[in-house]
C-alpha cells in the first residue's frame, strides 16, 4: 500500500519535472524568437530605406543624362561637331549610354538536378567565377558592350560573390542570370559553345546554360556615378579645375 | 535511499523536457540564419547607395556649373563640353592617368621555396581574378604590363601568352592599379585571400603602396559595327 502510494508520487513529480523542462526551453525560445523578430523588423526597415535610395537613384540618373544632352545642344562653336562624334564614341565606349543591336542572351540558372548525398553542393550553385569565364570569353568574342540582369559592365566593374548572391557594381543580383551582350551573335555564340568551351565546362558541374541569339536587344546605360576619387589626368587638360 | 532516488529522476526528467524543448525549437527554426545575413547584405547595399547617390549629385553640380558657363557664349560652351568628354574618356579608361595605388608583380614562385607547390604557369582566370578583385577592392584604373583594362577588355589564355586587348602578354605580369593602396594591398592580402590562394598554386605575388602610379589610356580603336546609342524620352 505504502509502495504504491510512493509510486504514484514518483510518477506525478516525473510528469510535473518534464512539463517544468518543457516550459523552461519555451521560455527561451520564445525570448530567443523576440530578439529573431527585432532582426526581422531592423532588415524590413533596412530593405525599405535602400528601396526608398534605389528610387532617388532612378530620379538623379536620367537627369545627368538629360544635362549631358543639354551640352551638347549648346555646344556650337567651331569645334562642337568634333567633339560631339569624340562623344558618342566615348559614351558608348564608357558604358553610360543605353545601347541596341543585335547579340546573345545568355542565361545561367543553378542545376535542378536533385542530389545524390555524395555529390559536392558547391558544385550546382553559380559562382562568380562562372559569371566572370562566361563575360570574358564573350569579350574575346569581340562584344560591343555587355549587361548582367540589366548592371551594365563598365571598367571598373566587379563580380564578386556575396554571400548567396552575387554582387556587380556593387549591387546584390540573384539567379538566373541573364548576360546580355551586343556583337556579332553568330561570333559569339560559337565561342560559349565551342568543345572544350565554357558552356561545356559549365554543364560539367551541373549549371543550366543557354545560348540565344537575338537580332535585337537593349543595353542599359550604367546607372552608378563615373564620378572618381583617384585619378588624375596625366596629360594637360582643359579642365579648370578637377 | 528513496531520497536521493527521487531526487534523480526529478532531474532526469528536467534535464529530458528542456532537450524536448530545444529539440523541437532546432526543427522549427532552422532557417534561423537568413534574416541576419540579409540584414547585413542590405546594411551594406545601403552604404553603397548612399555614396553613390552622393557622388551622383556632385556630378550633377558639375554638370550645371557647365551649363551656366556654356550659357556665355559659343567658344565657352565648347569648353564645357570638353571637360565633360575628359571626365567621361577618364573614367571609359580613354586618357592616361595617374593617382595614388599599388604596383603588383606576379611570377611563378622560386623553385625550391616549396617542395609541395612546385612553380605553376599563370593563367587567364589568376590575371582575371586579380583584376577583379582589385575593381571589387574600389581601383578606379588597371593595367597589366601597360595594356589597360576597359570595359571590354579580355583577359584570356593563346597559345603561351596571355591575350589582353588582343595583345600576347608574358610574364612577369606587372599589374598596376589606381585606387586606396592601403584598402587594396590589404584586400589582396586578407588572410585565405587571393594572394594566399594563388602562393598554394606556386604563383608570387609581390604588392607595393605607392603615392602615384602611372597607367597608360586604351589604345584600341573605337569601332561599333553593332552597337547604336538609344535616346532616352
Amino acid at each position: 500500500m505504502n509502495a504504491l502510494r510512493m509510486k504514484n508520487f514518483y510518477w506525478s513529480v516525473a510528469l510535473v519535472s518534464l512539463v517544468v523542462g518543457v516550459i523552461l526551453s519555451v521560455q527561451f525560445r520564445m525570448t530567443n524568437d523576440m530578439q529573431h523578430n527585432e532582426t526581422i523588423r531592423r532588415t524590413q526597415e533596412l530593405a525599405d530605406q535602400v528601396a526608398q535610395l534605389k528610387k532617388e537613384h532612378d530620379v538623379l540618373q536620367p537627369q545627368l543624362i538629360r544635362m549631358r544632352e543639354q551640352l551638347e545642344d549648346l555646344s556650337t562653336g567651331p569645334l562642337a561637331s568634333q567633339i560631339k562624334a569624340e562623344m558618342e564614341l566615348a559614351t558608348i565606349f564608357s558604358g553610360i549610354t543605353k545601347l541596341s543591336g543585335s547579340g546573345v542572351e545568355v542565361t545561367l540558372k543553378d542545376s535542378n538536378a536533385s542530389q545524390k548525398p555524395t555529390d559536392n553542393p558547391n558544385w550546382d550553385i553559380i559562382h562568380a567565377e562562372d559569371i566572370l569565364r562566361v563575360v570574358n570569353e564573350i569579350k574575346a568574342a569581340g562584344a560591343e558592350a555587355i549587361a548582367i540582369n540589366g548592371q551594365r559592365l563598365v571598367a571598373t566593374t566587379e563580380i564578386s560573390c556575396s554571400g548567396p548572391a552575387i554582387r556587380i557594381n556593387k549591387n546584390a543580383l540573384v539567379p538566373p542570370f541573364v548576360i546580355t551582350a551586343i556583337g556579332n551573335p553568330e561570333t559569339m555564340e560559337g565561342a560559349l559553345k565551342m568543345r572544350g568551351g565554357v558552356a561545356e565546362f559549365l554543364q560539367f558541374f551541373g549549371i543550366q546554360i543557354s545560348v540565344k541569339k537575338l537580332e535585337q536587344l537593349t543595353i542599359p546605360a550604367y546607372s552608378g556615378s563615373i564620378k572618381s576619387d583617384y585619378l588624375i589626368e596625366a596629360v594637360a587638360d582643359t579642365s579648370l579645375a578637377r | 535511499m528513496n531520497r536521493t532516488f527521487f531526487f534523480s529522476i526529478t532531474f532526469a526528467t528536467i534535464v529530458l523536457g528542456v532537450m524536448l524543448g530545444f529539440q523541437f525549437r532546432t526543427t522549427s527554426a532552422s532557417n534561423d540564419v537568413g534574416p541576419r545575413d540579409r540584414e547585413q547584405e542590405l546594411a551594406l547595399e545601403k552604404k553603397n547607395l548612399v555614396e553613390d547617390l552622393y557622388k551622383l549629385q556632385m556630378e550633377i553640380s558639375e554638370l550645371s556649373t557647365k551649363l551656366d558657363q556654356a550659357g556665355i557664349g559659343q567658344r565657352e560652351a565648347d569648353e564645357a563640353l570638353e571637360r565633360e568628354l575628359a571626365k567621361i574618356r577618364r573614367f571609359a579608361g580613354l586618357s592616361s592617368v595617374s593617382g595614388p595605388g599599388v604596383e603588383l608583380v606576379v611570377q611563378p614562385g622560386q623553385a625550391g621555396l616549396s617542395t609541395v607547390n612546385a612553380p605553376r604557369d599563370i593563367t587567364d582566370e589568376h590575371l582575371l581574378k586579380m583584376v577583379n578583385e582589385l575593381y571589387s577592392a574600389g581601383s578606379e584604373a588597371i593595367a597589366i604590363n601597360g595594356q589597360r583594362i576597359a570595359a571590354t577588355s579580355e583577359i584570356r589564355l593563346a597559345g603561351k601568352h596571355i591575350n589582353v586587348n588582343g595583345t600576347p602578354l608574358s610574364p612577369p605580369y606587372h599589374i598596376i592599379a589606381i585606387g586606396n593602396a592601403s584598402v587594396l594591398k590589404s584586400r589582396l592580402e586578407l588572410k585565405d585571400g587571393l594572394v594566399d590562394i594563388l602562393s598554394e598554386f606556386g604563383i608570387s605575388v609581390e604588392i607595393q603602396e605607392k603615392d602615384e602610379v602611372a597607367i597608360p589610356a586604351f589604345t584600341g580603336g573605337l569601332f561599333f559595327d553593332y552597337a547604336k546609342p538609344v535616346k532616352e524620352n
